[in-house]
């Protein structure tokens, strides 16, 4: 039989301090060390803590002001139609490069790092076939401008910001470099262009503005190159700042931009693959052309 | 001979006789006016932040707050079901695709074939699908619609 201690058994390196053991902790009380913001929990703090869409809370914007002319014409018309022309009989879903087991024939094997994807650094997405569940649809746009010029005279960044918030209806937000490349007078942490993410109404608002509007007076503009895309679906295009120009915006106010810049303007779809996205795209009016190979 | 083109009496005079009287801590030069370039930049930053745009907290009663609370239920419940009737639609049209196609494959197996054609680039709308406005034109719809260019090459012929 094993031998039971008498005493209150405590873990310890020592044996002495099992037996002399007094009321007294030497470990320090959580509850000095755990910063509680008891300033936060004051009462008339209270009304932060609502939910921003409830009409209570102190940032409450409303949202549904205006008719969705967009969404309206994707649900009622453009749905259906993508469904029809993107669906395949007897398609199969098409797997995804993955990231590969080593085998199981080895116990060194087992717990070791995954095998990088076949053909490719990461891993893809799958590609599923088109049902009434997955129909490619406009999910955000997200617009970028960068300002070389900032990097000099920092006032000048106030100016492609506002231009940007003008055009968009949504406050932009201020980029910053992230690396020191001394040649092109680039320096971490300076500002050097503007960014928005476009959703809803703001994103309907735009992609009317630029289809009706801004695209067919551009007197160059063939469409959106068909080499445009990142592999999942997600769309490019460019503005230069002439074609800038002629957003009502900044037509209307002229002298208030001197300083035009040019968009970067991702379109980014639900659609796995650019063609369905390109599709998609092209349902709500954007042109696409194939652009030759010496240019 | 200068004596008569300096005005003695007049003006000059009384300009001088004005006694700067000093007031202590009143501003003597107007010190907040910058030139024309610093203020656009300061009126864009004015239009950009977003001080005394934001409309004052909407402080309803009891019973205002409980009509908004339904009214924004309400709209949700036609929204939802909205997006149900529409998800059905969706769903039968696809269940009829499937169908056909099916009914197809046994029946017809070249058109099949041909229906089930995807070309690799995906396919393309028509430019002359528009969304619809809200001041259509006079003439909605051009019925007897020739496309600029076989216009042409039928003037060429």
């Amino acid at each position: 039989m094993s031998t039971s201690i008498s005493h209150n058994f405590i873990r310890s390196f020592s044996s002495t301090s099992s037996v002399a053991r007094t009321g007294y902790s030497t470990v320090h009380p959580v509850h000095h060390l755990v910063k509680v913001k008891k300033n936060a929990l004051k009462p008339s703090f209270q009304e932060f803590l609502i939910p921003r869409d409830d009409i209570r809370a102190v940032g409450y914007k409303p949202k549904e002001i205006d008719q969705d002319r967009l969404m309206d014409y994707y649900h009622n018309t453009l749905q259906s139609d993508l469904m029809l022309n993107m669906y395949k009989h007897d398609s199969k879903k098409i797997l995804g490069s993955k990231l590969r087991s080593w085998g199981n024939d080895s116990p060194f094997k087992l717990y070791r790092e995954l095998k990088k994807p076949k053909g490719s650094l990461n891993q893809t997405r799958d590609i599923n076939p088109i049902t009434f569940k997955n129909i490619p649809q406009l999910e955000s746009i997200s617009i970028q401008i960068y300002n070389k010029d900032a990097l000099e005279n920092p006032w000048l960044n106030i100016s492609s910001r506002l231009l940007l918030s003008q055009i968009t209806n949504v406050k932009a937000k201020q980029i910053s470099a992230k690396a020191n490349i001394l040649p092109w007078k680039l320096r971490r942490g300076k500002a050097c262009g503007a960014k928005v993410e476009l959703t809803g109404l703001d994103m309907s608002q735009f992609i009317t503005t630029l289809v009706e509007i801004v695209l067919p007076r551009i007197r160059t503009f063939q469409g959106i190159r068909l080499t445009s895309g990142d592999k999942n679906g997600n769309i490019t295009l460019g503005l230069d700042p002439e074609d800038v120009k002629h957003f009502p915006e900044v037509e209307a106010f002229q002298e208030l931009f001197p300083n035009l810049d040019g968009l970067h303007i991702t379109l980014k779809t639900n659609a796995r693959t650019d063609e369905r996205a390109r599709t998609l795209l092209s349902s709500l009016g954007f042109p696409f052309y194939k652009p030759r190979r010496n240019s | 001979m200068f004596k008569g083109s300096i005005p003695v009496n007049g003006s000059s005079r009384i300009i001088s006789n004005v006694i700067n009287v000093f007031t202590r801590g009143k501003r003597t030069k107007a010190t907040n006016v910058v030139n024309a370039s610093t203020q656009k930049i300061v009126n864009q930053l004015s239009a950009l932040s977003a001080s005394r745009k934001q409309p004052k907290l909407i402080r309803l009663c009891q019973e205002d707050l409980i009509k908004h609370q339904t009214i924004m239920n309400a709209w949700r419940v036609v929204q939802r079901r909205n997006e149900q009737k529409r998800n059905n639609q969706l769903k039968k049209q696809y269940q009829s695709i499937v169908n056909a196609m099916e009914d197809l494959k046994t029946s017809h197996p070249a058109l099949y074939k041909f229906a089930n054609y995807k070309p690799k680039d995906g396919t393309r709308f028509p430019l002359d699908l528009r969304m619809p406005t809200d001041f259509p034109p006079n003439k909605p719809w051009v019925y007897d619609y020739v496309p600029a260019e076989t216009n042409e090459k039928r003037a060429k012929q």
